[in-house]
């Protein structure tokens, strides 16, 4: 009696797995998957944006492992430039894969982009985990590009911002669902890192954009990049360039800490003591410089760094942007209900104060 | 440490994690959420005393057994009243997880033939002895800790996680407390209610370290379940979303191992975790139910019951979308805080009477 029942419900079971494999599963050659997304500003009609999707195509044989197709349309939103993709291909889109998402810059720069953003985030099949940036001069152009190195469609965008390949401080990664936070927290602003295109088939990545809440107003260079990296105590391998007199000499880091604190004294300008510290070794110098008078070096860099710092940090603050979260700090460390309004009049008035601490351990293997 | 009782309110712990209470909290984060974790905590520790004492001074039986001999009306208003909330605690449990697999899993699956699946293998477990009920909840667990420990570890050492948005919640904590706030919170730790029928399995007392571990472990759920997706999407951006932490297991990524995406991971040991807390919600109830039964009619009554639940769950997946289940689970949890701290008290007064 009691196996007879059982037997009932594992039957019943499997009917009902007979039931799950025919309406939502469609085979791998029935679809495109979406590996790249690139927004530009509409060029051929009234429309706002061109959409861009760079699509794997899967076939059963191993060769051309690489072939894409990049399907575009314009359209006032993204969901409507979807929908019009859809009808230029014969095999339905899968967004399970899209992995990066290229704006241009002029679409960075003109406001209310936020919109386009929250459409990849409510969605359910585009990963939090895809990568944002900016393309230049256009989102089409860097999702035509092949290194030749490249073994999979976009794994060289992939393993550039990943960090899984090249390790560098220029390029500084947002994940789309980083960029969400920082286009609503308030006291933290968005940023993201410029892709640009190099000669033929290239790319390169050594700047950053710095926005407000809607559009990207500042550009930053390689070096201001690099300290921003360090503020953000994302990647340690770098090379930090000091001249001393005439003497030129770069130091290679290995580890890049930095550390700040919002100090508000009673009655007086408040500040922000930035503490940096930077160990590493020379790597190439433009005269001779022995072990021992190293700390002199040392002192130079750490001269240079804590002002190179500085200028960074003036340069958001004039353009009353906040990518390092300073205002976040302020309302973490703060309890009264309005510390947000207060913070708005207190950033603009701001001193910083770096102190920098640089250790060169050796000149290499020769003195 | 007795492990079955710390399945009970493990099982209850895992399973709101992710599906009504972080986004419920979170929510309120910024008007009274953070008071409100902090007075669930001792709160929720003290009626898991309360019952739990009162319980176990009761060994091996439920509370059929230990009603056996009281008068008939009181055996029914008592064991009418409460299977209908473990009913419904299952049932909101098992709807919202449904509409989490059919987003993220399988949109184009109707969500009735999920039900389906979901209620054959219910079915089969609930309708087993207590104890095997309670096997099946370990090997489950056993299974799924260790990974799900792993995704929280991975969620707390990686760099994402901002502290500074954390913290910002936190100076909130002189904010009166909010009642919906603290019954989702405290719903956390109401695991232990199940002991009305697992008691069954359980030998002895429970010592005191028991209620250590609920405590330690009950603080370290609730920072995981309110916190943690703060410090992922931020102190003001974690409200837009609708299920908080499957929007943070996918913003974690696990670069070296197999499957990159971690929502995958995480959803599908979920459904094993779902499985058997709805399980062992509707073990409960079919027992209480069944023991209102007289013993020839046990067995063609219980089918009924069995469809009596899956024709409500079929309607329920029907008529109810999210947003309705979320408004009704919010009035739920209250109703239950209402209720649950009558019914511990006066079960722990009437047995502290009965046994001197």
């Amino acid at each position: 009696m009691i196996f007879s029942r059982k037997r009932h419900w594992f039957i019943l079971i499997l009917s009902a797995s007979l039931i799950l494999n025919g309406c939502g599963y469609k085979d791998i050659d029935k679809r495109f998957f979406v590996l790249a997304i690139g927004i530009d500003p509409a060029k051929h009609s009234t429309k706002r944006y061109l959409v861009s999707l760079k699509m794997a195509i899967t076939r059963a044989s191993r060769e051309k492992p690489t072939d894409t197709i990049i399907v575009s349309a314009e359209a006032d939103s993204m969901g409507e430039a979807v929908r019009t993709i859809k009808t230029k291909v014969e095999r339905e889109l899968d967004f399970s894969h899209a992995k990066v998402i290229i704006l241009v810059d002029k679409v960075a720069k003109s406001g209310g982009n936020s919109g386009i953003i929250y459409w990849f985030t409510r969605r359910r099949d585009i990963q939090e985990v895809a990568w944002v940036a900016i393309g230049k001069p256009s989102a089409v152009r860097i999702l035509h590009i092949m290194p030749k190195s490249e073994r999979l469609p976009t794994n060289s965008l992939l393993l550039a911002l990943g960090e899984d390949g090249s390790e560098t401080p220029y390029i500084i990664p947002v994940y789309l669902f980083e960029l969400k936070k920082r286009l609503i927290e308030r006291g933290l602003d968005p940023l993201l890192p410029i892709i640009e295109v190099e000669g033929k088939n290239l790319f390169q990545i050594n700047s950053a954009g710095v926005g407000n809440k809607s559009k990207i107003k500042l550009i930053l260079s390689q070096e201001e990049t690099k300290m921003v990296n360090y503020m953000l105590n994302m990647e340690s391998k770098s090379a930090q360039w000091v001249e001393r007199g005439k003497v030129k000499y770069i130091i290679d880091t290995q580890k890049v800490k930095t550390d700040y604190k919002i100090i508000t004294p009673k009655g007086k300008k408040p500040y922000i003591l930035m503490k940096v510290s930077l160990k590493g070794r020379l790597e190439e110098t433009s005269r001779r410089i022995t072990n021992g008078e190293l700390s002199k070096y040392e002192e130079t860099a750490e001269k240079q760094l804590s002002n190179e710092m500085k200028a960074v940090l003036i340069k958001l603050q004039k353009a009353n942007l906040d990518p390092l979260g300073f205002g976040l700090r302020y309302r973490a460390r703060h309890l009264n209900k309005d510390d947000w309004e207060k913070w708005k009049k207190i950033y603009p008035t701001l001193d910083f104060k770096v102190k920098a601490k640089v250790q060169i351990s050796d000149t290499g293997l020769i003195e | 440490m007795n492990r079955y009782f710390l399945y009970l309110v493990l099982i209850n712990m895992f399973i709101n994690a992710i599906i009504f209470v972080p986004s419920i909290l979170i929510k309120y984060s910024f008007d009274g959420a953070v008071a409100s974790v902090l007075l669930s905590i001792p709160y929720g520790v003290l009626m898991t005393f309360l019952y739990s004492k009162a319980i176990t001074k009761y060994p091996e039986k439920g509370l059929p057994e230990i009603l056996a001999n009281t008068t008939k009306w009181m055996k029914i208003l008592h064991i009418w009243f409460i299977q209908l909330a473990f009913f419904t605690a299952g049932l909101i449990t098992l709807l919202g997880f449904l509409d989490i697999i059919s987003r993220f899993v399988n949109p184009e699956e109707p969500r009735l033939i999920l039900l389906v699946m979901y209620l054959a293998a219910i079915f089969l477990v609930i309708g087993m002895p207590t104890q095997r009920v309670m096997y099946f909840a370990e090997i489950v667990l056993f299974f799924s800790i260790p990974f799900l420990g792993f995704i929280i570890f991975k969620a707390f050492s990686s760099k994402d996680l901002s502290w500074d948005s954390i913290w910002e919640v936190t100076t909130h904590v002189f904010d009166w407390p909010s009642l919906k706030a603290f019954a989702a919170s405290s719903y956390v730790f109401s695991g232990y209610i199940n002991l009305i029928i697992f008691n069954r399995v359980i030998k002895g007392k429970l010592k005191i370290w028991n209620y250590v571990f609920v405590f330690i472990v009950g603080i370290l759920n609730l920072f995981t379940t309110f916190l943690i997706p703060i410090g992922y999407h931020g102190a003001d951006g974690a409200k837009e979303y609708l299920f908080p932490w499957i929007s943070t297991a996918d913003s974690l990524r696990l670069v070296y191992s197999p499957v990159e995406r971690v929502i995958f991971l995480f959803i599908m040991l979920y459904m094993g975790v779902t499985l058997i807390s709805v399980s062992v919600h509707w073990h409960v109830a079919l027992e209480l139910v069944k023991s209102t039964f007289n013993e020839k009619a046990k067995e063609k009554k219980k089918w009924l019951v069995l469809m009596a639940i899956a024709i409500c769950s079929a309607i329920m997946v029907q008529q109810i979308n999210t947003l309705q289940l979320n408004q009704l689970t919010e009035y739920w949890m209250i109703l239950r805080l209402a209720v649950e701290p009558i019914y511990v008290l006066s079960f722990y007064f009437w047995a502290g009477r009965k046994i001197s």
